[in-house]
């Protein structure tokens, strides 16, 4: 659980995590670059070669990040089970695919238009909230995302939607065009979900994030204190549907192909495992759980081939049975024992014990 | 009878429609499509249809009455049911195309059962040792490792004979054609790969290893109960299967392949359903029972069970679809053929004439016949022995149940085990019918959830109503993607294309849950 922040709190303190994780991520193409004996300025050139492919790795799992960062804050911190989630990221990748392809309208417009439609569709999902709750929540949204997966790739629209196939190609300007500017591209995910997180993260501690989190533990409770639930749910959906939305345009212009495979039930899963993996509601663990899901899927297919769908159920497996509380959330729990720890140790040794928090 | 105190029978009528305003729309809409029918299309396609929708219903039902019976019980969403679905259909295609492979598995897994039997024995060893958390853990996974390894290592040195997937001639796609002319060729009995009895010694100490890892984190602290003869039994059964086995495993499979496919079919039928007992019984013990505190982890962890096998069956029996042949009783082509009316269900033809149209014998009859025992069936255990008392009681209230002090674990163990016996023996009828591929299970999986939404997710006989409405809206549909449907504001009819008839069945699924979140079936909480 995130706690609130203290309130004179300096501004290293406050973002001392932040700051060392986007330093060292800038960092990480040259150092990459420079292990395996390219300079910094070809680096920089985008040059064919070991940092150039994993800058790519890292983009997808950049923008996986900000898709599973969405999915916490509905499910992990509101509460929501929602399994249509991939709607919510398809929205974003198909309205910009159909936009910049089938419209070919300018870059900008785009963007605009896919925000729009986030909005839109995080509205009728909104609609259907009074209604349902639980698990016929979850169904409902399972049932809206399926049927716009049915619809995309259903013949009558395949003039705008390319049907089963998808969008191949999506003509995407020069200057973000991932092939030529690799670093370029790498910096503008990273700036998007490091954004996001910031934002996401004074939402949860804001008094608003208080009475999302209290909507999770216990709806009634927050209704007969007065707070009107519903416009606080449909406040995380909105939100939520907007950076799932962003991460799906980043999405279309890095590949820039659109699939029917990112609307499909498979990618909803797919966000539950990253946040399962992270650790449910801690905003950080969607990070930590979208980098460990697709560098899993990634190394094992490399390593092992055809057998690699085999290991990957069965380390999900693993990881649910061993870190119960996802990496994040386990570590946090474990952090109260070790701080305790120290604290015998340093009294041990006649040190005044630190405040614990 | 009029009395006083009772309102009549009409103002009881309209009470309930008042209460059930949703419901009754709901039914009215559903008997409008369906009977609309009757006046757009011949009599013949109006009765195919609607058995067609049946016989989809009742194969959903399968599968969805585990499901609804689990999750009302439990709270347990098993999202691997559609896949054990299909692992059922598979292994019943091996019982049924190739029995020896089916004899040649059975020895091993026989044996490895008299030795997992074996486990209460070991309590007492394990209670001994006194070993930490820790230790012991470490102690179970490193013992189940060792285990599992040796007794791989095993398993690939007993003469199994199964399919070449490398060479087209010898694959199950090409049994099964060869069983559907007619051709059946016996093959060679597989030999041993070096020794027999390394062979079975190194499985008896694998699979008695992994059993000791597990009994060593699981009885870490427990008493241990007395040993009692009637852990006897089991273990004596399987061994006693493993002698005949060994003795006479030869002379059985050329039998199995000289019988009628009739015999074998069922035989299939039966060990699906048993193979799917103890399947589900395993994974209710093994993979559920430690994350009831924690839902969300269950639904990940049937996810990961369902891609694993997915992926384990995509390894053993390939990647294409392939048929299963109907059974000789349906499949008659001969004088007489096809049947007349009536007198006709009993001639042994694959067609029946019915009402201006035919009938399948085994797509249609047959599986409509088999959903409807098993339902009565179902319905007798739940509304007449104890057990069904225990479950109905333990779907309105849990814990109520586990304070009057009834053992509700082994009620969970029970009902998971029936639910996947019922899903794998519903693999096996739905294989003649739909054929067999790695993607079948998500396709029924998406049904069966969408009628136990639609009839309420906890309640049974909703789940029943559910399968059969979904299963005859889709079926209209499809229906009326060929005649297509008369639009008021346009002159062409419109003509919903195959890929669009699950959006039917999912928009009535968000109405229904929309109008009446309970579903059809179920009560206000």
């Amino acid at each position: 659980m995130t706690s609130f922040a203290p309130t004179r709190a300096s501004l290293w303190s406050r973002y001392r995590l932040v700051a060392v994780a986007l330093i060292a991520a800038v960092a990480f193409p040259f150092i990459v670059g420079l292990l395996s004996g390219q300079s910094p300025a070809a680096v920089l050139a985008g040059e064919a070669g070991n940092a150039k492919f994993l800058q790519g790795l890292a983009i997808e799992v950049f923008i996986l990040a900000l898709y599973a960062l969405s999915y916490d804050l509905v499910l992990g911190v509101t509460g929501l089970l929602s399994f249509g989630h991939a709607m919510f990221f398809a929205v974003g990748a198909y309205a910009s695919g159909i936009m910049l392809k089938s419209f070919g309208w300018p870059f900008w417009v785009t963007f605009i238009g896919v925000l729009v439609a986030a909005v839109v569709n995080a509205l009728l999902f909104g609609l259907v909230l009074p209604r349902v709750k639980g698990i016929a929540f979850a169904l409902v949204t399972l049932g809206l995302s399926s049927v716009f997966f049915i619809v995309v790739q259903s013949s009558e629209l395949a003039k705008y939607t390319g049907a089963d196939v998808g969008l191949q190609g999506a003509p995407v300007p020069e200057w973000i065009d991932t092939n030529v500017h690799r670093f370029r591209v790498y910096l503008i995910t990273l700036a998007a979900l490091t954004i996001a997180y910031l934002i996401y993260r004074a939402i949860v501690r804001a008094p608003t994030g208080a009475v999302l989190l209290a909507n999770r533990e216990n709806e009634e409770r927050a209704l007969s204190l007065g707070y009107n639930t519903f416009w606080f749910k449909l406040f995380a959906l909105v939100v939520s549907s907007l950076t799932a939305g962003v991460a799906g345009f980043l999405w279309t212009v890095q590949q820039p192909i659109v699939t029917p495979q990112v609307a499909g039930l498979g990618w909803t899963v797919a966000a539950l495992l990253m946040i399962l993996i992270g650790g449910v509601g801690t905003l950080t663990g969607a990070i930590v759980g979208a980098a460990v899901f697709r560098l899993l899927e990634y190394y094992l297919e490399r390593w092992f081939g055809g057998t690699a769908p085999v290991l990957v159920g069965a380390s999900y497996i693993a990881i649910v049975l061993f870190l119960p509380y996802g990496i994040v959330g386990t570590w946090r729990a474990r952090t109260v024992n070790r701080r305790q720890g120290l604290d015998r140790l340093r009294r041990l040794f006649g040190i005044r014990a630190r405040r614990s928090q | 009878m009029t009395t006083t105190t009772r309102p009549t029978v009409s103002r009881r009528i309209s009470n309930a429609l008042k209460q059930n305003r949703g419901r009754a729309a709901i039914i009215a809409a559903l008997a409008f499509i369906f009977l609309s029918g009757l006046f757009t299309m011949d009599t013949g396609d109006w009765v195919i249809t609607v058995l067609r929708g049946l016989a989809v219903g009742a194969i959903t039902f399968l599968v969805a009455s585990g499901l609804s019976l689990i999750f009302g019980l439990m709270d347990v969403l098993n999202l691997a049911h559609g896949e054990l679905f299909m692992l059922g259909a598979y292994v019943g295609w091996t019982v049924y195309v190739r029995p020896d492979t089916f004899m040649d598995m059975a020895l091993p897994v026989a044996l490895a059962l008299a030795v997992a039997f074996c486990a209460p024995f070991l309590a007492p060893i394990a209670g001994r040792l006194s070993l930490s958390v820790g230790a012991s853990r470490v102690v179970g996974v490193v013992l189940g490792v060792i285990g599992f390894l040796g007794a791989v290592w095993a398993f690939r040195r007993f003469p199994l004979s199964i399919w070449d997937l490398e060479q087209f001639d010898k694959t199950p796609t090409s049994d099964s054609i060869a069983l559907q002319q007619g051709v059946q060729t016996v093959p060679e009995p597989a030999a041993w790969t070096g020794s027999a009895v390394v062979a079975i010694v190194v499985l008896i100490l694998g699979v008695l290893a992994i059993v000791a890892g597990f009994a060593v984190v699981r009885y870490r602290t427990r008493v241990p109960e007395p040993t009692n003869a009637r852990n006897l039994i089991p273990i004596a059964a399987a061994v006693g299967a493993v002698v005949v086995l060994l003795a006479f495993g030869d002379p059985m499979t050329d039998w199995l392949y000289s019988i009628s496919t009739t015999y074998r079919f069922f035989l299939a039928l039966v060990v699906a359903l048993a193979g799917g007992f103890a399947l589900g019984a395993l994974i209710e013990i093994a993979l559920i029972r430690p994350l009831y505190d924690r839902p969300i982890y269950q639904l990940m962890m049937t996810l990961g069970l369902g891609f694993i096998v997915i992926e384990l069956v995509r390894e053993v029996w390939g990647r294409p679809e392939f048929s299963m042949p109907k059974p000789a009783l349906f499949a008659g082509t001969g004088d007489g053929c096809p049947g007349e009316g009536l007198g006709g269900l009993f001639s042994g033809c694959s067609t029946v004439k019915f009402l201006d149209t035919r009938v399948r014998m085994y797509n249609e009859v047959f599986i409509i016949t088999v959903g409807v025992i098993v339902l009565v069936i179902i319905t007798l255990l739940i509304k007449r022995t104890r057990i069904g008392m225990i479950i109905r009681a333990g779907v309105q209230d849990r814990e109520m149940v586990e304070a009057l002090g009834v053992n509700v674990r082994r009620v969970f163990t029970m009902v998971f085990a029936l639910g996947v016996g019922l899903a794998a023996f519903g693999g096996v009828i739905a294989g003649p019918a739909l054929g067999l591929s790695p993607e079948m299970g998500s396709r029924v999986l998406l049904l069966a959830l969408i009628a136990m939404a639609v009839g309420g997710l906890t309640s049974f006989p909703g789940a029943a109503a559910g399968a059969v409405l979904v299963g005859l809206l889709q079926q209209f549909v499809i229906k009326a993607g060929s005649t297509g449907i008369p639009l008021p504001w346009s002159d062409q009819p419109f003509q919903p294309s195959p890929s669009l008839v699950p959006v039917s069945v999912i928009l009535l699924m968000i109405v229904v849950l929309l109008v009446v979140p309970e579903g059809l079936y179920g009560r206000e909480e």
